[in-house]
């Protein structure tokens, strides 16, 4: 062994710590010679900027500034009530279902503001799908189930609109255990099945940017194992954010990963930095486990 | 676990089994009479039903008849009220619990209706008397027909609102993250989820006007004779009953112990087959 | 720092950092009583740091397993994670340190020619005394995670390679004056870049000490002032 033989962390991590750290202004974290995240162009497919959001009179995020790359999984992690599911929920703008719901700021997508009331909603929910926590299939077929997505967008004929399901239903890992009842409802599916079925409706319309609201805190661990697996091969095409409250699961799938807490962004790095050697110390007791 | 003190486990125990043979009590009394009432009407219906109720008209005092102008005005005016109240009743419980669930002109509108629910039968018959038959001069069956639509409205807004209301928020969501317009939501899922249950509605609707008596004595009156014509006076069920049981004919009587025994026996159909429809959705 | 919500798993990080400083302790004690052997010629003492070792590899083994153990029933993150791989990585630099001190204690065994040059033994032992306090410095860096001290460690190994330079000179220059001293004189070689390594092990816990610490590893040029692989003697004599 010679005096060169060890050295200490030469692996991957960010060494340089120049992730986001509190509220400040954005950079970029620079890219390390074989840090697999960084590898590629970083495209910044969704931006979010000085994001405000009010349920009523009481303020849930403040001044929220994030970036989701494309094809990178980014995860958001923080204590409940943080406002993780709510910066989530306006990425696609499902708040506007309830009135008393508002958002301030600007979320770009492919640098156009969402959040701007010109933005047709309809569409722009067809570009950013969601998968919530409870599975959610309708009271419908599995085929229906899907099928129904995509003929909202699309007139195809029936042989195509079969392949298109069965892609969907491949994409999610499914179609081996549903193609032979494909006519049964969608609520006979165990539920991680049911969850697997969502993600396949939600890829099947072929959207840009995949939402995840802790699709996994239902599902026993083999089903989890599925879906973090289905995560791995849906982030070569699609970006993907991830709400979840299991922090081993944020450091699985995610290459990017956000820490929120009381409503603002605290940190954000890339995954390898935040849970090696994050930099703000509300971040290092919420990771470790020493919170409150 | 060791008791403690066996005198207050004891005063417990003794609490505990005063307050469960009170109960009991009750509910006996209670049930008590409803047997009593359905016994009565068996051991008198029974004896009188037979095939000419439903196949022969109303008889004078003394005469031989049955029930078949009575029966086929009730379902007439049933089904054109039903017809009628349910659109009505759907799309205003809809609006409710989709569109204008946070707005004050449903907070609005779910109070009227819950009034309007619990409103004496007679005065809606007072008051369809008053904007139908008076203006038109006449009585008529399509004035029943619209005075029981009256009541099936306020049935089906509740039932539709609430089934519509336990459609959980996250399908709803789910749905329209897929870029499904509003409209799309509520046709294909929320009514999917909810089929069901409104449709349990719309039967027990259908059992709470097939035995009102009182709107109809202001509205399509009454006819001694087979009619289908909706603009002249028909006659129904709840009305003959009322009519013959009042009278001092014993015929007459039979007969109106048999059209009871016939309404209530449509009403348990119905209200079973709801029962049945509310079960299979759980079991979905 | 704030204790964990779950208590059971200070009680896991601390019995590890026990474990290492213990294993610390006997590190220490087996390098200077090796040196001691060295010093005195003395074979009982040289036997006992030689059987000494089996001490040393049985606590890292306890360490490793632990560490494992901890790894997996606590899946430790950040911080806690750093600790766990810096105990194992400590454990195993110690384990190093151990089994050089116990190849001078066989060296003294088998070294039976009388060579008395009190330049090199004196050399041999302030060499031995650097590395020791280096040691020494660098657990208490690592027991009162004093980044200040670790980051001394590791800038102060250049003194030591050079005095290991000067030793190699001596040492040829000897065995070119006579081929009888070539025996004892390549086991003294092998004991001085013993002590050498040793303080590398010394400068790698500087590292781990100070990646545990920081989160990122140390990364300007390490010191490097061992020479004596590029070293020649002109053969002229």
């Amino acid at each position: 062994m010679t005096s060169m033989d060890v050295s200490v962390g030469n692996g991957g991590t960010g060494a340089n710590g120049n992730g986001v750290h509190g509220n400040g202004p954005h950079s970029v974290p620079t890219p390390i010679a074989g840090n697999r995240v960084l590898e590629g162009d970083l495209d910044e497919k969704v931006a979010v900027r000085g994001v405000n959001f009010y349920y009523g009179d009481n303020k849930a995020l403040k001044d929220i500034t994030v970036p989701l790359y494309d094809r990178r999984v980014t995860a958001f992690i923080g204590p409940s009530g943080c406002g993780k599911s709510t910066l989530l929920r306006i990425l696609n703008r499902i708040y506007d279902l309830y009135p008393n719901q508002r958002a301030e700021g600007e979320v770009l997508l492919d640098g156009d503001n969402i959040l701007s009331p010109s933005q047709d909603i309809n569409l722009l929910r067809a570009r950013i799908g969601m998968v919530f926590q409870k599975p959610t299939p309708f009271p419908m077929s599995i085929y229906e189930n899907i099928a129904f997505g995509i003929r909202l967008y699309e007139r195809l004929s029936k042989s195509d609109l079969d392949g298109r399901v069965e892609t969907a239903l491949r994409r999610a890992a499914l179609w081996n255990e549903v193609k032979d009842k494909m006519h049964a409802n969608g609520l006979s599916l165990s539920g991680g099945q049911q969850q697997r079925l969502c993600i396949a409706r939600t890829v099947a319309v072929r959207p840009d940017v995949i939402l995840l609201d802790e699709p996994c805190s239902a599902l026993d661990p083999i089903s989890t194992a599925k879906i973090e697996e289905l995560i791995d091969e849906l982030k070569t095409e699609y970006t993907i954010a991830i709400v979840t409250h299991n922090m081993q699961q944020a450091a699985r799938v995610s290459d990017f990963t956000a820490f929120m807490y009381l409503g603002e962004m605290v940190e954000f790095d890339t995954t390898s930095k935040m849970f090696t050697s994050p930099v703000d110390k509300r971040t290092q007791d919420y990771i470790t486990g020493r919170f409150g | 676990m060791a008791i403690k003190n066996p005198n207050l486990y004891r005063s417990r125990r003794a609490v505990n089994a005063t307050v469960m043979a009170m109960s009991v009590g009750a509910t006996v009394i209670g049930l008590g009479w409803l047997v009593l009432v359905l016994g009565a009407l068996l051991w008198n219906g029974f004896g009188s039903l037979s095939l000419q109720v439903f196949t022969e008209m109303t008889p004078p005092p003394g005469s031989a008849g049955g029930l078949l102008n009575p029966i086929v005005g009730s379902l007439m005016m049933s089904i054109v009220a039903i017809a009628v109240g349910t659109p009505v009743g759907i799309l205003a419980g809809t609006y409710m619990a989709e569109y204008g669930r946070y707005s004050y002109l449903a907070s609005v509108v779910r109070f009227i209706n819950d009034i309007l629910l619990s409103a004496p039968s007679i005065v809606i018959g007072l008051f369809i008397y008053e904007v139908v038959v008076r203006p038109l001069g006449h009585f008529s069956g399509l004035a029943g027909a619209l005075a029981l639509a009256v009541l099936v409205v306020p049935v089906v807004v509740r039932t539709t609102e609430d089934m519509l209301l336990t459609v959980p928020k996250e399908l709803r969501e789910a749905a329209t993250s897929l870029g499904m317009p509003r409209s799309h939501v509520i046709a294909h899922v929320s009514y999917r989820a909810a089929r069901a249950g409104i449709v349990t509605g719309v039967l027990l609707a259908v059992a709470r006007i097939s035995g009102e008596t009182a709107p109809l004595l202001f509205t399509a009156l009454n006819n001694q004779f087979f009619s289908t014509d909706m603009n002249a006076p028909l006659a129904s069920l709840p009305v003959v009953i009322f009519q013959f049981a009042m009278s001092p004919y014993a015929d007459w009587q039979k007969l109106a112990w048999a059209g009871a025994l016939i309404i209530t026996f449509a009403v348990l159909a119905l209200s079973i087959s709801a029962r049945a429809l509310s079960a299979a959705r759980r079991a979905q | 720092m704030v204790d964990h919500t779950h208590k059971a798993f200070d009680t896991d990080l601390q019995d590890l950092g026990r474990m290492v400083s213990e294993m610390g302790g006997l590190a220490e004690q087996q390098i200077s009583d090796a040196i001691d052997a060295l010093d005195r010629r003395d074979t009982v003492v040289a036997q006992r740091v030689i059987a000494g070792d089996a001490r040393i590899d049985a606590l890292q083994r306890e360490i490793e397993e632990k560490a494992i153990l901890t790894i997996a029933r606590r899946q430790p993150m950040a911080v806690d994670l750093r600790e766990v791989v810096g105990a194992l990585r400590i454990s195993n630099d110690l384990e190093r340190i151990g089994d050089l001190a116990k190849n001078i204690s066989k060296r003294v065994v088998v070294i039976d020619a009388e060579f008395r040059s009190q330049r090199v033994m004196r050399g041999v032992e302030h060499m031995a005394e650097m590395v020791l306090q280096q040691i020494k410095t660098v657990l208490d860096a690592y027991a009162r995670r004093d980044l200040q001290k670790a980051q001394e460690v590791w800038h102060a190994d250049e003194e030591v390679d050079s005095v290991n330079n000067s030793l190699f000179r001596e040492l040829l220059t000897y065995m070119m004056e006579d081929p009888r001293n070539i025996g004892i004189c390549i086991h003294l070689l092998f004991c001085a870049k013993n002590i050498e390594r040793m303080g590398d092990h010394a400068t790698n816990i500087a590292e781990t000490v100070y990646y545990m610490i920081e989160g990122r590893p140390l990364v300007d040029e390490r010191p490097k002032g061992d020479t004596t692989s590029s070293t020649v003697v002109p053969f002229d004599a």
